[in-house]
């Protein structure tokens, strides 16, 4: 059996701190863990699955991913910019932040690990809150810039066995801009647009091409090649219904990375430099749309259960069903006219081979419910600690593959955990505060057996699962 | 203002022209803008179409100039600026066409580029003030291979996009006699320099398994955008406001490695007959600059700025090209083509006013607009070779008008 893969996806991480609605401005209150565990149980009946990209799958942000990505409702910080553009208005200053993740892939089919790439970079942003005639106003910045590449398009044979929600999706870059304002103390709108770059190319190539030795062919190339932006919006809306509870409603867009190349080939054709016995003319077509991102809608609460700790659920539904596989559409032409004479021995007149025929993906809609929960474990004139929980539930949205494709993967069970401290006026130069969060998730994917309706299949039955960590921090310098 | 800024910056552009003037911001403001150019490119000869055909470019512009609160030693001395330019059409464009295709490639295609560009500046006391910053492109690089399956064609593409970047660092110093009666200074100098940003564009494209013809693996490459390490220095003045600013950029283009590269790359430590893409010596280059901006005080802080500008962008690209090599099918063999590289030395014009509504809003407007007009130059296109037919020197010329609108809002 072929193997391969790689992978990774599917969370959200936080922080939000200075929320009108974050712990440091909570009041006394006793806990209300009946409501919590209401809405726990009620996320938990919905099927999930949510893995589109490195920030869904691993969270941005210490606080964010400890708190199993259920923000919606209680950010403020610049990963506003992905869990709630809108939160970005309750920004109460000037904030810069750093950070870096790594997620690891366990992940094994039959016994064998499938070497999924870990996903690994930088984290961070600002927040520029200020007002504009008066209303509270705010603009975000936040980026995760990959260690290795800003982007990775990568499309394998459908036949194929690779872990399709992990294995390249995660490989790129996350940068976004947004805005906020407050027009009413009890709501803040927020939107922006994520940034990222599709290819189109076209590459012709012509001369002499020696086929006894192709090294010493004669050729030339030209190339027309543009990146092109590809913007999809986001937006959001978070309402203070009361001092202690908050909502939230976030729309995030699709999107995809596409790939297109064109290369023609038009060069004469012969032995050595005896001279062309025909011509040859190709051309090579390939489409490839990677890292397709389904558009999502959050519905969010944040609950403050006490003076010390508050709860978030968010329910994420996901487009899963307007998936589009990473594998290659090829369209080849080739004509190569016999040589006079015939063609020489030893070669075979070449033909133009079919187009491998793409089988459509069977992918359902989906909805991800994450909890998270925040307690201010200890509070100190300068300095405060906190401590976070949080589990996500991803249902695959992916069918069984029981036939000749193998898009493998698995449900995921997302735990996390997280610490935080919070430095308050640390030195003159700091007026703000200055914050470092940790985090750990452990994601499990069960192991199950796949059988294929066909027992000739050349993959055959596959048992598939395993289990990924993740681990980062995020410092911020608030002002 | 003629390109100026390494001593006269005042707001986000200065991520550009010198990090060290954001810190001289004390607001946050946010800009977007829109610019453009329109191409007017002449080249006439033998073999030549007389205009050059170029798309004109359109982006959008967005600039965010932050100051960084810190208390104590460092309030009001800290700032960051952004500043990002991007094409409506394409974030970046690589267009390496055949030598003998006339174009204007550093002039043309370096419109459609996504330029981001960060800094921060420091003021250090005593009039002195440092800054650093960066600039960022993204290269395309990888492979697509074909796989064939029992006749059925179908290809593995793994391609990626990574980042280059290219620092930036800045200096000023506020010269210390002639000051205004409120102790600022009238008279500051500042020095930039910029690194090389470059962005490649590389995917080898293996087709040996789509027949039984024995391919070799093609090697897609070239140099798409390059900027080459710059240095500018230049001296500003104010007074009753006046901004004069004047100086000059030395880039270094002698270390830019042309746009092509071999189709064919040659097994290691072998040597093989693929063809060699001409070499052309670029040479560096010295930018005057000059520009001055009036500020016109109206009541209740509203204002009205008008600017000009002249500065001078001599070419790099050599006035003798040497020849390229084709294979002609007809002949079946070689021959030498000529190598249409163009550019020449420009003379650029520039105009601009703002308005700032002070108490009536806190919003600002600028309009501003650039003239180039093309030296008109004759080179020649087959040094070395011998070009059939000939194709006699060729005759450039032409002009290039860019604009741009931005809309600032403090807050």
């Amino acid at each position: 059996m072929r193997e391969r893969e790689r992978a990774a996806e599917a969370r959200r991480p936080q922080r939000g701190e200075r929320s009108s609605f974050s712990l440091s401005a909570l009041p006394p209150r006793p806990l209300r863990l009946c409501g919590f565990s209401f809405s726990l149980s009620l996320a938990l009946l919905w099927s999930s699955g949510a893995r589109a990209n490195p920030l869904d799958a691993f969270g941005f942000g210490s606080r964010q991913t400890a708190m199993g990505g259920a923000v919606a409702a209680d950010v403020s910080d610049f990963s506003a910019g992905y869990y709630n553009p809108a939160g970005l208005a309750k920004a109460q200053g000037f904030e810069l932040s750093v950070g870096y993740f790594r997620a690891d892939h366990f992940l094994y089919m039959n016994g064998k690990n499938s070497n999924v790439d870990p996903v690994k970079g930088m984290v961070g942003g600002a927040v520029v809150p200020g007002k504009v005639y008066n209303l509270p106003f705010a603009i975000g910045v936040g980026f995760h810039i990959p260690d290795d590449r800003l982007t990775r398009v990568r499309a394998l044979a459908q036949d194929e066995p690779r872990w399709e929600l992990y294995d390249n999706r995660n490989q790129r870059l996350w940068f976004g801009v947004n805005a906020a304002i407050s027009p009413f103390p009890w709501l803040q709108l927020g939107g922006g647009v994520t940034f990222m770059a599709a290819t189109l190319a076209t590459l012709d190539i012509s001369g002499y091409l020696d086929l006894l030795t192709p090294t010493d062919s004669s050729l030339r190339h030209e190339v027309n090649a543009d990146l092109k932006m590809v913007a999809y919006p986001d937006f959001g809306a978070r309402i203070e219904v009361s001092k202690d509870l908050a909502l939230a409603v976030v729309y995030r867009g699709q999107f995809s990375l596409d790939l297109n190349v064109a290369a023609n080939v038009l060069a004469g054709v012969g032995l050595g430099r005896s001279g062309s016995l025909t011509t040859l003319a190709l051309g090579l077509q390939t489409d490839t749309i990677d890292s397709f991102l389904p558009q999502q809608v959050v519905v969010g609460g944040s609950w403050k259960l006490g003076e010390t700790v508050h709860a978030n659920l968010d329910l994420t539904w996901v487009n899963w069903g307007a998936y589009v596989p990473p594998v290659t559409r090829i369209n080849t032409q080739l004509n190569v006219p016999p040589p006079q004479g015939g063609w020489p021995a030893g070669i075979a007149p070449p033909t133009t081979p079919a187009p491998t025929v793409v089988l459509p993906i069977e992918i359902h809609n989906q909805v991800v419910p994450h909890v998270g929960v925040e307690w201010r474990a200890l509070s100190r004139r300068t300095w405060q600690g906190f401590v976070r929980g949080g589990y996500e539930f991803d249902k695959s949205p992916i069918s069984a593959q029981t036939g000749s494709t193998n898009y493998v993967d698995r449900d995921r069970h997302a735990v996390s955990a997280g610490l935080g401290v919070r430095l308050i006026h640390p030195a003159t130069v700091l007026p703000g505060d200055v914050r470092l969060d940790v985090h750990g998730q452990l994601s499990v994917l069960p192991t199950e057996t796949t059988l294929k309706a066909d027992a000739s299949d050349l993959v055959g039955d596959y048992t598939a699962g395993g289990h990924i960590w993740n681990l980062g921090f995020t410092a911020t310098v608030g002002f | 203002m003629g390109g100026t800024g390494a001593a006269s910056s005042t707001g986000a552009d200065a991520a550009y022209t010198n990090p060290a003037l954001l810190s001289l911001v004390h607001r946050n403001v946010l800009t977007l803008g829109l610019t453009g150019a329109v191409f007017n490119l002449h080249a006439d000869g033998t073999g030549l179409p007389g205009r050059v055909s170029v798309l004109p470019a359109r982006a959008y512009v967005v600039g965010a100039e932050v100051p960084i609160p810190f208390g104590g030693m460092l309030k009001d001395r800290v700032a960051v600026g952004m500043v990002f330019y991007t094409p409506t059409d394409a974030l970046l464009r690589g267009s390496i066409l055949y030598p003998e295709t006339p174009e204007f490639p550093l002039l043309a295609d370096r419109a459609q580029s996504l330029a981001i560009r960060i800094g921060t500046g420091v003021d250090l006391g005593y009039g002195l003030r440092a800054g650093v910053g960066f600039a960022a492109l993204a290269e395309l690089v990888g492979s697509i291979d074909v796989i064939n399956t029992a006749g059925n064609v179908g290809a593995n593409v793994d391609d990626q996009l990574i980042a280059t970047y290219a620092p930036t660092i800045g200096l000023a110093y506020d010269l210390p006699f002639d000051r205004a009666p409120d102790g600022s200074p009238r008279w500051r100098i500042g020095a930039t320099w910029r690194g090389t940003l470059e962005a490649t564009f590389a995917v080898n494209v293996d087709a040996s398994k789509l027949s039984t013809l024995n391919l070799p693996v093609f090697n897609i490459a070239g140099v798409a955008q390059y900027d080459p390490s710059e240095l500018s220095l230049e001296v500003a003045h104010q007074r009753d406001g006046w901004t004069f600013a004047a100086g000059f950029t030395w880039k270094h283009w002698s270390a830019y490695p042309g746009v092509f590269e071999p189709t064919i790359l040659c097994p290691a430590g072998t040597d093989c007959a693929a063809l060699t893409p001409p070499v052309i010596a670029y040479s560096d280059t010295l930018v005057p600059r000059a520009g001055a901006e009036k500020v016109f005080a109206l009541p209740r802080h509203t204002s009205v700025r008008a600017r000009a500008g002249f500065f001078l962008e001599p070419t790099p690209v050599p006035g003798s090209l040497p020849s390229s090599q084709a294979y002609n099918q007809s002949t079946q063999g070689l021959v030498d083509v000529p190598t249409r590289f163009f550019d020449t030395t420009r003379y650029v014009f520039s105009l601009g006013a703002g308005v700032d509504l002070g108490d009536y809003g806190p919003f600002t407007v600028d309009v501003w607009a650039q003239y180039h007009v093309l030296a008109p130059t004759t080179v020649s296109t087959c040094a070395g070779g011998q070009c059939a037919p000939d194709p006699g020197p060729a005759k450039l010329s032409g002009n290039v008008l860019a604009y741009g609108l931005l809309a600032g809002v403090r807050f």
